[in-house]
């Protein structure tokens, strides 16, 4: 047995979950959607340290693995969080990276898009930056600059609201002269990139464990033809297949993370990524053809899930770019058995 | 439920790279013939050698010649061995379900005979589960064994069973009382036992592996039973996990896809993109492989797990043999002169029988729902 393996402390996660299943109730998330960060949340997930939990403490983080804070988006994921956890996580990372200390409250960072526009001149910016998560609402804006890594003020930004699949806030910034803090980045656009898929994957693997345990408990449930609707093997195709897309997530996900702590782990990351997007495809249509008209509601709690996996999915990469960028690696490569075994330690992606 | 992750420790990488570096050696590209996972070519000679070194009946007892490693250990060899197409026919069904099942449930007689020549991979063994009127519905079988003086008599017909013409041995399910599952009991059965007639059913791809079983007033001794009368279906649901759960089940094709891999079929953005998915999700599969044979070595027995894995894991198989066919241009021909195009068409005809054998898919969606409703 590999006895070094940096567990999780299950005593953090059942904490977690706790919070989350008490606190992000689908009323707090729905309320979300109309009026942006719900602040009590916010306070409350901070007092237990959870967003900064992956980030050193002399950083100003709460300390950690990444392997914990894998475990803390991934039960964000489950329970349909309205935070910006992935993004704080983030952000901090780039700013620990950086040598610069990391603020507390919520913050963000650019994911970086073709359309983007950053223009440094001194310490103050101007650009256009797209697809911002939680860009209201936010402390800090996080972007790439190149090589610099720039710290933009929201309240010096004109912010375009916009919205994700989940309806959770995904914003336009654009910003002239803006005084700006820069400095240095020692993480490079495609390490961010990297980075933002493996978190993302773990919020997904989340929201699959959720879809598979709301659809286990409808199923068993729910009564037609004089008998729960589980025990028809039609419907049973569709638990077995949120199970599987779930597990696979799942375990993906900490096997990506545990990479990531002794290497760049970019094939791992690719990899986990391409599969839980397709799984998240795979694993909401089942969800939503097992339950049927009622899951398809706003007053059915499945759809706080699904439009997640929906809005994740495209999220720091989608199927079909990660599986191009993987391919044209093993063909480069040229041998595949070896490249499976070996991961990113016997191929560069 | 929950796969732990897991990693290979570096005592199992060296093993690895042992492995690697034997099989170059021992079996150059285009020295033998090239097979589809664990329905490889038979070899007793490679079998043998493979015994030599240690690498069959791994995680057997030690006491009783075993190798008396882990799960994760024999997974280490096996990986390799079906990454190339190794010729595993022989020894294949032993050394993955028959030795460990023996070891389990067997008498120290039984242990003492058997385990030491699987080891040494001198012996074949076959499944005779299926019969003409139970299939998926095992439970139903109706081949008896009943009591007499001088042991058990058997009258019945098995079928759908793989290399048993050529096997030594059979491990068969028998009736042995009118109770559904309390009523059936394994044996082991000598294959040129008095009153056994073996008849080959050729095959979709027009091999011969696939037999028929009559058993007419086959006397068995008593020293045939393997574990206690009654115990027949436990054991035979305790073999599925390892049949189910193991790397076999998506490395079938893995010579067709590196052949494929390192073609210039690839070298086109269609290309690319299937060979990108289906990377990442043999990766994927690796590691749900690896934990099962970790839970294993724990001393769990992840039935449902090993199932929920075969049931997509077939499904991927196929799949990629679409996806290959799909890159190759034209339909192969069966009696080409290149081995790879032959095997093409040997997985375009035969890969409906992954999703089969072993438990179908839609038995295993059942198995599957029930372990997830107790947990």
């Amino acid at each position: 047995m590999n006895t070094e393996t940096p567990l999780v402390d299950p005593d953090l996660v059942a904490a977690v979950r706790q919070l989350f299943g008490d606190k992000s109730t689908p009323e707090v998330v729905a309320d979300a959607e109309q009026n942006g960060l719900p602040t009590t949340l916010w306070k409350q997930a901070e007092e237990l340290g959870l967003p900064l939990v992956g980030i050193s403490e002399q950083s100003g983080g709460s300390g950690g693995t990444l392997i914990d804070a894998l475990a803390i988006l991934s039960a964000a994921g489950e329970f349909a969080v309205p935070l910006p956890l992935a993004q704080t996580h983030l952000a901090a990372w780039l700013l620990q990276s950086a040598g610069l200390a990391v603020p507390s409250g919520p913050l963000t960072v650019a994911p970086g898009t073709k359309d983007d526009t950053i223009a440094l001149s001194g310490s103050t910016a101007s650009g256009t930056l797209h697809d911002v998560p939680w860009a209201r609402g936010a402390g800090s804006i996080v972007a790439l600059a190149g090589s610099d890594l720039v710290v933009i003020d929201p309240a010096d930004c004109q912010i375009t609201p916009g919205t994700d699949l989940a309806g959770m806030p995904r914003d336009v910034i654009t910003f002239t002269d803006a005084p700006v803090t820069v400095a240095p980045s020692k993480v490079s656009a495609d390490e961010l990139f990297l980075r933002g898929a493996l978190v993302t994957a773990a919020q997904l693997a989340g929201a699959m464990e959720a879809a598979s345990s709301i659809t286990q408990r409808y199923v068993a449930e729910r009564v037609q033809f004089g008998k729960p609707i589980g025990q028809f093997q039609a419907v049973q195709q569709h638990v077995v297949t949120l199970a599987q897309m779930a597990t696979m997530t799942s375990l993906n996900v900490v096997r990506g993370g545990l990479a990531a702590m002794s290497r760049p782990a970019a094939f791992e990351i690719c990899c986990l990524k391409q599969v839980a997007d397709k799984n998240a495809t795979l694993a909401y249509r089942a969800a939503h053809q097992a339950h049927g008209a009622i899951g398809m509601t706003r007053e059915y709690r499945l759809q706080l899930i699904t439009r997640r996996l929906l809005a994740w999915r495209a999220e720091f990469g989608d199927e079909q770019q990660l599986a191009l960028r993987i391919g044209a690696a093993v063909s480069a490569h040229g041998q595949l058995a070896a490249v499976i075994t070996g991961g990113s330690a016997e191929v560069e992606v | 439920m929950q796969l732990a992750a897991t990693e290979l420790t570096a005592h199992e990488r060296e093993l690895q790279g042992e492995v690697r570096a034997y099989l170059k050696e021992r079996l150059p590209v285009g020295s033998y013939k090239l097979g589809l996972g664990m329905s490889g070519a038979s070899d007793p000679q490679f079998s043998r050698d493979l015994g030599e070194r240690g690498w069959l009946g791994m995680a057997l007892p030690t006491e009783y010649g075993g190798g008396g490693r882990t799960a994760v250990e024999r997974l280490v060899v096996v990986e390799e061995l079906l990454a190339i197409g190794a010729p595993v026919g022989y020894h294949w069904v032993g050394d993955r379900q028959s030795g460990p099942n023996i070891a389990k449930n067997g008498t120290e007689e039984q242990k003492e005979w058997f385990i030491p020549r699987i080891v040494a991979g001198e012996l074949s063994f076959a499944i005779g589960m299926s019969e003409p009127d139970s299939g998926s519905d095992l439970a139903s079988l109706r081949t008896r064994a009943e009591k007499v003086d001088n042991g058990w008599r058997i009258n019945g017909t098995k079928i759908w069973t793989s290399g048993a013409y050529d096997a030594t041995h059979l491990i068969a399910l028998f009736r042995t009382s009118e109770h559904k599952h309390e009523g059936l009991t394994q044996f082991i059965v000598d294959r040129h036992v008095e009153g056994l007639s073996v008849n080959r059913i050729p095959f979709i791809d027009g091999t011969r592996h696939f037999c028929e079983l009559s058993f007419e007033d086959v006397i068995l001794p008593d020293a045939a039973l393997l574990g206690p009368v009654g115990g027949g279906w436990g054991q035979n649901t305790a073999e599925l996990v390892l049949e189910r759960g193991g790397v076999d089940r998506w490395i079938s094709v893995m010579p067709l896809l590196e052949h494929w891999a390192a073609s210039e079929l690839v070298k086109n953005p269609r290309g690319s993109e299937d060979l990108g998915a289906i990377t990442a999700r043999c990766w994927a599969f690796r590691g749900m492989s690896l934990s099962v044979a970790r839970m294993v070595d724990d001393g769990q027995s992840p039935a449902t797990e090993a199932a929920l894995i075969k049931e997509m894991a077939t499904r991927f198989e196929q799949e990629c043999v679409d996806i290959i066919a799909r890159h190759y241009g034209r339909a192969p021909d069966p009696s080409s002169e290149d081995q790879y195009e032959r095997l093409l068409a040997e997985a375009i005809l035969v890969s409906p029988s992954w999703s089969i054998r072993g438990g179908t898919n839609e038995i295993l969606r059942t198995v599957i729902s029930k372990g997830l409703a107790k947990r």
